[in-house]
């Protein structure tokens, strides 16, 4: 299967490089990650290893760096981050749903959003920060 | 090319597609709706990548790790989360370690190969002397062919 093709390029592009090890394991995430994203539709049933986050952990690490307090995260945080991250737009889009749902409608739109957040405690640091 | 956190977005396929599997058959998701979902995940990853860095300067380190995100997910409220969170983590680590593993014993089968092929054309006349020695050796022993230890 391609998942198991794909292993030996990213191990020895690993090694042939210097650098801080969580960099490179963190590209090589990022290589194998993207790789995925493009082969989703070629991919069968089987979960490829790097599939463990929906999210590019490339994408989640760059945004995290725009901190400028931030300036080493472990391989490790990054994924957890993008976990919690999946977490969280499944729970507002539920949350979100119940507005619709009283409105009787089937289509979740952007005022279900703000009456969520509005009224759910945990989503209380997005106020005012979305267009 | 500096990134500013308003380029940043993360994948609309990726957002649209965990949207869907959260809600049920037959639920659509306005265009708008799904614009600010995607935009209030970005915020999130900051907020909660905050609240851990601010765990991790309390403890003297320069480098996040997970359990300062698991101690922001608590504080930001979220403690739902913590057990996906922690199971996942162990999936992760157990992923890494194998490839972790992997790419060392190819690195060391390589370095194994390549050590091997050097000295082996600086010693080749010794080694058949040596090979002839045990050969005459292990005839005395056993019978059948002698087999080189290498």
């Amino acid at each position: 299967m391609a998942a198991t093709v794909e292993a030996p390029v990213p191990a020895e592009q690993d090694s042939a490089r210097c650098g801080t090890e969580e960099e490179n394991r963190g590209a090589e995430v990022e290589e194998k990650s993207q790789q995925q994203q493009q082969q989703t539709s070629s991919t069968g049933p089987a979960v490829p290893h790097s599939r463990l986050s929906k999210l590019p952990l490339a994408r989640i690490k760059a945004l995290m760096k725009t901190d400028p307090d931030v300036s080493l995260a472990s391989q490790e945080s990054v994924f957890i981050i993008a976990k919690a991250t999946e977490l969280f737009v499944e729970m507002i889009a539920k949350d979100a749903l119940v507005y619709a749902q009283q409105g009787k409608r089937k289509t979740l739109q952007r005022k279900d959003l703000d009456n969520a957040i509005e009224a759910i405690d945990e989503f209380a640091f997005l106020e005012g920060t979305l267009d | 090319m500096a990134e500013r956190p308003e380029d940043l977005n993360l994948p609309n396929a990726v957002i649209t597609r965990i949207i869907k599997e959260a809600l049920p058959d037959g639920v659509n998701v306005s265009k708008e709706a799904r614009r600010a979902i995607s935009q209030a995940a970005s915020v999130f990853v900051l907020y909660a990548t905050s609240c851990a860095n601010n765990f991790a300067m309390k403890a003297k380190r320069k480098t996040l790790n997970a359990g300062d995100v698991l101690a922001a997910m608590e504080e930001m409220e979220f403690e739902r989360f913590l057990e996906p969170l922690r199971d996942a983590l162990e999936v992760y680590k157990k992923d890494q370690r194998g490839r972790k593993e992997v790419s060392e014993q190819k690195r060391r089968d390589k370095e194994r190969k390549a050590d091997s092929e050097n000295d082996k054309s600086r010693e080749e006349e010794e080694e058949e002397e040596e090979e002839e020695e045990e050969e005459e050796d292990e005839d005395e022993e056993e019978e059948g062919p002698a087999v080189g230890t290498r």
